[in-house]
């Protein structure tokens, strides 16, 4: 009866009329009319209270009531009608309440109402008069409560019953009894407040079920919307039984919910069923739902074909799951057992039990429901279990026969992308990710990686993915070799190829992307011990590689320079580990293989680059033997360079990291030294282009002359061929047809004419070093001025202004540069 | 009165001893208003006296004699002329002489038998009356001055109650049960109608009475039948399984007690018709007879007073109340056994007394409550359905060809309480055709 707090004003705002027995306008119109009729007789009612003329206003409220009686008006507009009714008949109850509390009691007027011969208006009146009657007297309660809700029988219309059961319940709602014990049975318990709710509630029920089976069936639409705008007066009955403050639990078990339970399970109605339970679920109270779980979870397996159950189940068991966690898990939980014995047990095992035999009996339930439970049970195990990975495990056991029987049904090995049970396993599977952050948990689950693989191929990349990003984002270490292996047993998609995957070839930026998370994820493949971290690395790679070139590629750097530090490592251990040198040498046995295996995949930049990082890691760590195997690396290298580098840039950026490789060593001796640094001299000028060729000889330059190490001299310095280096380089570059290369190329000769001398190597003479800088003057005189001879200019002109800094503060270890003339 | 405007004349007065005491009822005249007349019962003494005034005092009256009489007549209107008395009681005031003064006569008939209820009916009319005459030689002065009697009756209130399965094959299945088959005019008809199974689409559901009063006998018999009350105890389709209250309050409605064969000349009884309307207006209708009675309501004089406003008790409160009153003052009337289902209908009104309602100042404004159920029933029942003149019924035609036997019998179910009547749902309503 009050406007504001009646939740249909909310729902008729957004719900639209689309009558089709009478259109908008049509029903705005009979909606004007039947409000004018209902203006005017109260009005006349209102007036005759004022004279006292009790009877004359009861006629005009009868009339007035007379309203109520159609049948043409849309749920919607036989709402507004009936709040405008009910508000009027506010009045006559007021009046009546004060004269009766005044005192001035009618005589039969309960009687008298009753004499309206349309079943409608007599029922509004009856109940508005035995609402006063209540009031005013509460002997009288208990019985006319009973007789109220009996009588209301009479109207047997859907939508007229409602409205009628609803006034009903809008009136008695403050005088219902809530006590548990009366002092005068006449004035009724809360039993019987729980007995006229339910008896409404179950008539108002059937009306409303009923609507579904009403009219032409082309209005089903238009029918089941109408019934869902209408569901609220239905739920208001549980509303109202749960506001009665004296149901104790006990009650809410032996009486309330099993006479909800009775009618929700026998009305057969997906949408009553459906909507009632969720009901249940809200307004009642956490412990009674917990007091009550199994019958409740028992009913929602009797609901129909087409209710939603997972719905429902989802939402008690994050309202318990909330409460379980406001209450920090401890909550009493007891079942009364078949026997008869209350056990205490846990909220998830209550659950799942039910949930298991709900998804067993119900053979409709679709596959993707089936996975939303479990998901809701995961939740529940997670957030209330939290130290129970078992239950965890236990949905996912579930869930993968689940899939399984899935995969039965469609005859496919795997779930479809995007499809509803995919992406609710896909939920499923990132819910323990999320959750715990921590992929080590993970593998504990044993039944995690499992399930990854009734995922088709891109949603198993997803989840991979989702999971090495979740390594990442929490920087965890996987410290075990078992948890390696496990690990990348998950990431078996990104391992290596699937029978599954597309015959078409990958989308390149993706499949980089994808194999760069795991190169990244190997270096979390980490342990405080280096015995552990070398059977970490072996495993990792036994694992890895079976993912073929293209993936090795991506793979085997991290391990490599995992395994160069590991040398390192033991390196500093040597003190405390007698076997160093051994392990040692096996680790580098260990990348000498890993590095073949690029090889035999094809590759060469990438080996190349790797033997000559290993080689530089040797040459540092230097345990015994350390010479032969750097000379391996190299010579490995350089053979590749030879082998398999055919491309001239490549070519000449490869024997620019040899050079620098080389110079880098120092434990060669001359036996080792001899040979490589000849070759390389030799690769350097059979380069193809003059500029490279040049520049490579002038590197080569270093092979022959090192400068001074911890105040010694290389032992193999040679400073005549360091000259023929730099004399040969100068020659090409003056080969070169164009100027403006030549003068670059000689530019940059200066420069390492000027390195030579300054590490003093003596051979390279100040006349030399003028002879150029005149070279370069020449040839850039020659020169027509852009932006490249600028450059040439530039740089020329830098490094004259090093050798003048040079010339006026020499560096007291280097050759100067005396009797070098600049000008 | 004198034909030549000359001699003496004289005015009669009929004077009641205790008028002002006796209980007055209101009763139809044959021009259909209603006067309040002095209330009679059987046995009981009507004694008064007859005043005789003179118009032109000091001239004497001639006449032959002065009389009074008690007579008790029917008259059936198709018949004006002839009256059929079945009392005719006479006393003799004074022989014939001369009237000198303003002369007072005292009058008694003692203990008079009076058999029937005054009635009137559309064809018919049952009154009491006293006729005072002064013979004369050529016009008689007379006075006729009629009285109101009451029968009353009783029955035990543990009476039979009609309960009955009626209905269409594979159609319309129900069962209904009325409280009692007798009810007193003031009483409550509770009672409940179950759906065995529905396959038509109701409407809604009422129940009407029906009064039918026969007159005459043989060739000469007429028939009227009369909605007294029409009353809606169900809207909307009910399903299987379904069970509708009903609850109808008789006071409010002008009745009368059910009259059988009075005097042969005519007979009133009364009819519940349980009317089921389907939504193409077609009716599906069981009429039952009930006898309705006229119950004493002496007794509760002295327990409520009304003057005291009524206060609302609980109705199993006054239930005991009411139990002593019946045993105490009139046991053949009521005796109220526990078992009795009138349970229900004492708690659905609450603070319903008899009393009130004719003995004293009622709270009420100044309407009586006759007039105010009048107000209510007959606000709207009739607003939306046909007017359902009985001849111009339009489904009679179309429902009632012979190759289709629409009334389907259904034997009586053995346990349940016989009603010596075929139970038989009849479709449609033939209120047209006179008597079955």
């Amino acid at each position: 009866m009050d406007r504001i707090d009646h939740p249909f004003l909310y729902i008729w705002s957004s719900a639209q009329m689309t009558n089709q027995a009478s259109p908008v306008e049509e029903q705005e119109k009979l909606l004007d009319d039947a409000l004018n009729i209902v203006k005017v007789q109260a009005f006349q009612m209102k007036r005759c209270l004022d004279k006292s003329k009790l009877m004359d206003a009861l006629k005009h409220a009868s009339t007035m009531l007379g309203e109520l009686r159609t049948s043409l008006l849309s749920p919607k507009s036989y709402y507004e009608l009936y709040m405008a009714i009910t508000d009027e008949l506010r009045h006559l109850e007021l009046y009546l309440l004060e004269e009766f509390q005044k005192g001035r009691k009618v005589a039969d007027l309960y009687e008298l109402v009753q004499y309206a011969g349309n079943i409608v208006p007599r029922l509004y009146l009856l109940i508005t008069v035995g609402l006063v009657y209540i009031k005013t007297n509460t002997n009288l309660r208990r019985d006319l409560l009973k007789d109220l809700v009996e009588m209301c029988r009479g109207v047997q219309h859907p939508l007229r019953g409602l409205f009628l059961r609803n006034y009903l319940l809008q009136c008695t709602r403050n005088v219902l009894p809530d006590t548990s014990e009366a002092q005068n049975e006449n004035e009724g318990t809360v039993k019987d407040a729980i007995d006229f709710v339910l008896m409404n509630f179950a008539e108002m029920n059937k009306l409303w079920v009923r609507m579904q089976h009403q009219g032409h069936s082309r209005d089903k639409e238009r029918r089941e919307r109408e019934r869902s705008e209408l569901r609220i007066l239905v739920g208001t009955n549980l509303v109202r039984l749960s506001q009665l403050e004296s149901v104790t639990v006990d009650d809410y078990r032996r009486l309330v919910l099993p006479g909800i339970l009775e009618q929700v399970v026998s009305c057969r109605d997906a949408i009553a069923q459906e909507y009632l339970m969720e009901c249940i679920i809200q307004v009642f109270p956490d412990e009674f739902h917990l007091a009550n779980l199994q019958p409740f979870l028992k009913s929602c397996a009797e609901l129909q074909p087409g209710v939603n159950i997972k719905n429902i189940i989802i939402a008690l068991i994050e309202r318990l799951a909330t409460y379980s966690q406001r209450n920090e898990g401890n909550i009493n939980l007891s079942v009364v057992q078949e026997d008869g014995q209350e056990q205490e047990v846990q909220l998830f095992e209550v659950f799942s039990d039910q949930v298991a035999a709900i998804t067993q009996s119900r053979t409709d339930m679709p596959p993707e429901d089936m996975l939303s439970l479990q998901l809701a049970l995961l939740k529940l195990a997670q957030r209330c279990h939290p130290n129970k990975l078992n239950y965890v495990d236990r949905v996912l056991a579930h869930t993968d026969k689940i899939c399984a029987d899935i995969h039965v049904a469609s005859g496919k090995t795997h779930l479809e992308h995007n499809t509803a049970v995919f992406k609710e396993l896909m939920k499923i599977l990132k819910l323990p990710a999320d959750h715990y952050k921590n992929i080590l948990t993970l593998i504990k689950l044993q039944k995690y990686a499992p399930l990854i693989r009734h995922l088709n191929h891109p949603g198993r990349i997803m989840i991979a993915v989702h999971l090495i990003n979740d390594v990442l984002d929490t920087d965890c270490t996987i410290s075990t070799p078992e948890d390696v292996e496990a690990v990348l047993s998950m990431l078996d998609v990104l391992v290596k190829d699937q029978p599954d995957q597309p015959t078409t070839e990958p989308d390149v930026e993706d499949f980089m992307e994808e194999q760069g998370l795991l190169a990244r994820l190997i270096h979390h493949f980490k342990s405080d011990s280096a015995d552990l971290q070398y059977l970490i690395l072996s495993a990792a790679r036994k694992t890895l590689q079976g993912g073929g070139a293209r993936r090795i590629q991506h793979t085997f750097p991290p391990i490599l320079f995992h395994a160069y530090r590991l040398a390192f490592l033991y390196h500093e251990l040597k003190d405390q580990d007698e076997m160093w040198e051994k392990k040692c040498q096996k680790i580098f046995q260990f990348c000498h293989q890993t590095i073949s295996m690029l090889v035999k995949a094809e590759l060469a930049e990438l080996p190349l680059r790797l033997y000559l990082q290993g080689a530089l890691a040797i040459s540092e760590i230097g345990f015994a033997n350390h010479e032969t195997i750097a000379y391996e690396f190299l010579s490995q290298a350089f053979s590749l360079y030879e082998d398999e580098i055919s491309d001239s840039k490549a070519q000449l950026a490869a024997i620019t990291l040899i050079i620098a490789t080389f110079e880098q060593i120092n434990c060669f001796g001359a036996e080792n030294a001899e040979p490589m640094r000849t070759q390389c001299a030799l690769a350097a000028s059979k380069l193809l282009k003059k500029p490279d060729q040049s520049r490579a000889v002038a590197l080569c330059a270093h092979l022959f002359w090192k400068p001074v190490k911890d105040g010694k001299p290389w032992a193999l310095n040679d400073a005549g061929r360091a000259l023929d280096c730099v004399k040969k380089a100068a020659r090409v570059a003056q080969q070169c047809m164009d100027g403006a290369v030549q003068a670059q190329l000689l530019a940059e000769l200066l420069g390492r004419y000027a390195l030579l001398r300054e590490r003093g190597n003596a051979a390279l003479t100040t006349n030399l070093i003028e002879a150029v800088i005149q070279k370069i003057r020449e040839e850039l005189a020659n020169l027509d001025q852009s932006e490249e001879v600028e450059q040439i200019t530039k740089h020329f002109h830098n490094t004259l202004q090093h050798l003048k800094n040079r010339m006026e503060c020499p560096d007291p270890e280097g050759l100067g540069y005396e009797g070098l003339t600049l000008s | 009165m004198s034909f030549f405007g000359f001699g003496q004349t004289a005015d009669i007065e009929i004077v009641f001893d205790d008028a002002d005491k006796r209980k007055v009822a209101e009763v139809k005249t044959d021009d259909g208003k209603k006067e309040k007349l002095l209330l009679y019962y059987d046995g009981e003494t009507v004694s008064g006296r007859v005043n005789v005034t003179l118009r032109k005092p000091g001239s004497k009256l001639e006449h032959q004699g002065i009389k009074v009489e008690l007579i008790g007549q029917i008259e059936l209107f198709y018949d004006r002329g002839n009256h059929h008395e079945f009392i005719s009681l006479v006393k003799e005031l004074a022989r014939p002489g001369d009237l000198l003064q303003h002369t007072s006569y005292p009058f008694e008939f003692a203990n008079v038998e009076k058999p029937y209820e005054v009635y009137t009916g559309a064809n018919v009319r049952l009154r009491y009356f006293l006729r005072a005459t002064i013979v004369r030689r050529l016009t008689d002065i007379v006075k006729e001055v009629d009285i109101a009697v009451h029968t009353l009756c009783s029955y035990p209130d543990v009476l039979n109650s009609i309960k009955m399965e009626v209905g269409i094959e594979d159609c319309l299945h129900i069962e209904f049960e009325y409280n009692k088959s007798k009810y007193h005019l003031k009483d409550v008809i509770v009672g409940k109608i179950y759906f065995l199974l529905v396959r038509i689409k109701i409407k809604h559901m009422e129940i009407s009475i029906i009064k039918r009063e026969t007159t005459g006998s043989g060739p000469n018999t007429f028939t009227e039948n009369e909605t007294v009350a029409k009353y809606e105890i169900m809207d909307g389709a009910p399903v299987r399984g379904e069970s509708i209250p009903i609850r109808v309050f008789l006071a409010g409605y002008d009745l009368t007690p059910t009259m059988r064969d009075i005097n042969n000349k005519f007979s009133v009884r009364y009819y519940l018709n349980l009317v089921l309307m389907d939504t193409e207006d077609r009716r599906y209708f069981k009429q039952q007879e009930v006898t309705l009675w006229r119950k004493s309501d002496k007794s509760r004089l002295p327990l409520h007073n009304a003057h005291h406003p009524q206060t609302l008790s609980h109705p199993s409160q006054q239930m005991p109340t009411r139990q002593l009153s019946a045993s105490s003052e009139d046991n053949s009337t009521r005796s109220v056994s526990p078992s009795h289902p009138n349970l229900m209908q004492r708690s659905i009104s609450p603070s319903m007394n008899d009393g009130d309602k004719h003995n004293g100042p009622s709270e009420m404004e100044q309407e009586k409550p006759d007039v105010i159920t009048n107000k209510l029933s007959n606000a709207h029942i009739d607003n939306n359905e046909p007017e359902d003149d009985e001849e111009e019924e339009p489904v009679l035609e179309k429902t009632l060809p012979a190759e289709k036997p629409l009334i389907a019998e259904k034997p009586q179910v053995a346990e349940k309480p016989v009603i010596a009547e075929k139970p038989v749902l009849n479709r449609p309503e033939s209120e047209a055709s006179p008597s079955q």
